[in-house]
């Protein structure tokens, strides 16, 4: 465990208040992401674990509790708290090389070592050589690349990723998850990886956590000791593996 | 560009054939032959479409001569209009006059002033309405109940309110040119998606650095289009306010033709007119092509 990128959801209630009335998304959430670790969310869709991420990133304020990175409670988005969205969201007028500088430029980095920094991590997801290219001109795929690299330059203390690979077709996915854990794996980052695919939670987290569509309810936590780099056959096949996923999608069917 | 996008393309479509199974590999071939097909549809026949309006030109202007030249008058009267010859010799005799240019250079500096207020101050208030929930309970009750007035219908006031027929002229134009840059503004704003505003914040933009990187870029498609409607609406009430009240300018020459009886001159002035006017709104999408190169 790191002393850095510890998130500590405590007692969280997320909706909207109507007239009075209050709509909870996620009711009374409480769970601890140790820093450095990799932990998946799943839920069938409208399960609140998409607002619970933004909340987590600070885009959402609780309606109770509190969510606390490293000690001190989350109150608006900042640098430390890097997301990867499901959509697109690279700026259509920046090219990929000042799309990644885009947050350390922010931080007041010089341009200099800014583009160095960007450099590394377009080498990093692969994209050498595409810096001077507009996200339009990159395929699916590459943009999430990209986004995956623009999040990395800022060296959050946490990645949040809403279900980052959902739209892309299944070797794009291979290839992208295959650089994710590589990525964690050199950078030592929290990653809470939003997915609806049981599969791509088992491959890819420490610990998956399913939430129930009743207000959010955490269901069930499944920790995986499946050393990485972890085979996908074998550890579909395994006994071990088989029990897990009927668990898992029995939680979600529940 | 083209050519690297097209290289992209290219690579993105081998990645998804060889993930595709047989019939993906059929798919492709036939695809692309079916856009060939339909191009060469398309651009064979560019030379006769070009021969088709000018044939269509060159009909109308036969027309309008011998309708002009016979002395036509049915309903409408083309006793005294100028047949497309005398037109010519109108344009040949005033093109070289300084009186001719010096009202172009007039018009044209009365755009340049007013069109460049008009989109200062329509930009600055668009995105106010569009950025800010105070700001555009200010400003959305002015912009809603002077915008149906025509420009032209300012005409008396300008008169009143400013010292000199000069500046009335202006605020005019100005008046003409404001709304449509104002709405187009406010409405590029606020399309700006909230996936790309979170986006910055994560990244750690503050609200102002927001404004300028993500708001404002998204919405210069949408500004230009503004601009674009805003030249339009600026030469309309320009020669309106020139004709009304003006000293000099394309407008004035129009009109003062009208009472000096120099009929050719009519003509050349309105063709004057919609050259300059068509120049300066396609020097807009000219810029716009220039600014935002990752919109085309």
């Amino acid at each position: 465990m790191r002393n850095i990128g510890n998130i500590d959801v405590r007692g969280l209630t997320l909706g909207f208040r109507n007239f009075g009335r209050t709509n909870a998304v996620v009711e009374d959430f409480s769970f601890k992401f140790d820093g450095g670790s990799f932990t998946s969310i799943i839920g069938s869709s409208g399960c609140g674990k998409s607002t619970l991420l933004n909340a987590i990133g600070g885009h959402y304020k609780p309606l109770a509790g509190q969510i606390l990175l490293d000690g001190c409670e989350i109150k608006e988005p900042t640098a430390s708290l890097g997301i990867v969205f499901q959509q697109h969201t690279l700026f259509p007028w920046k090219t990929v090389m000042e799309n990644v500088r885009f947050g350390p430029m922010q931080r007041g980095v010089s341009k200099v070592r800014a583009n160095a920094v960007a450099a590394k991590y377009i080498e990093m997801v692969g994209l050498a050589g595409y810096g001077d290219y507009y996200p339009k001109m990159l395929s699916g795929g590459m943009q999430h690349r990209a986004e995956i690299a623009r999040a990395l330059a800022n060296a959050p203390a946490v990645l949040l990723m809403d279900e980052p690979f959902g739209a892309l077709d299944a070797q794009m996915r291979a290839s992208l998850q295959s650089s994710l854990l590589d990525i964690w794996k050199e950078t030592h980052v929290t990653i809470i990886f939003v997915t609806h695919d049981v599969e791509e939670a088992m491959y890819l987290s420490e610990r998956i956590v399913v939430m129930s569509r009743d207000r959010g309810r955490i269901c069930e936590v499944f920790a995986l000791d499946e050393p990485f780099p972890r085979n996908k056959d074998k550890l579909f096949a395994s006994e071990g593996g088989r029990d897990l996923k009927e668990k898992c999608i029995g939680c979600l069917a529940s | 560009m083209d050519e690297i996008m097209a290289g992209v393309t290219q690579r993105g479509q081998g990645q998804a054939v060889s993930a595709a199974p047989e019939g993906g590999h059929q798919g492709a071939p036939t695809r692309d032959r079916g856009a060939a097909w339909f191009l060469r549809i398309v651009r064979k026949p560019r030379w006769t479409a070009l021969l088709a309006s000018a044939a269509s030109l060159v009909a109308g202007v036969g027309l309008w001569q011998w309708l002009t030249e016979s002395h036509v008058h049915l309903i409408l009267d083309f006793s005294n209009i100028p047949t497309p010859v005398a037109v010519f010799e109108a344009f040949r005799v005033v093109v070289v006059t300084n009186a001719f240019w010096r009202d172009i250079y007039w018009s044209m500096y009365r755009i340049i002033v007013a069109f460049g207020l008009a989109t200062v101050v329509g930009v600055s208030a668009g995105i106010a309405m569009g950025y800010s929930a105070i700001l555009r309970l200010v400003i959305a009750p002015y912009v809603e109940m002077l915008r149906p007035i025509p420009a032209i219908a300012w005409v008396p006031m300008a008169i009143l309110v400013w010292p000199t027929t000069e500046e009335s002229i202006i605020s005019i134009t100005f008046l003409g040119a404001v709304f449509p840059i104002v709405l187009n503004t406010w409405e590029g704003v606020r399309r700006v998606p909230r996936e790309l505003v979170k986006a910055a914040r994560s990244l750690g933009a503050n609200r102002l650095n927001v404004l300028f990187h993500v708001v404002v870029p998204y919405a210069i498609p949408s500004i230009t289009v503004g601009m674009a409607l805003g030249m339009g609406g600026a030469w309309f009430a320009l020669l309106a306010g020139e004709m009304i009240s003006g000293r000099f300018g394309i407008g004035y020459f129009t009109w003062e033709s009208y009472q000096l009886i120099q009929y050719g001159n009519i003509i050349v002035g309105m063709l004057t007119i919609g050259f300059l006017s068509s120049v300066s709104t396609g020097s807009i999408y000219y810029l716009k092509r220039k600014l935002v190169p990752w919109a085309e």
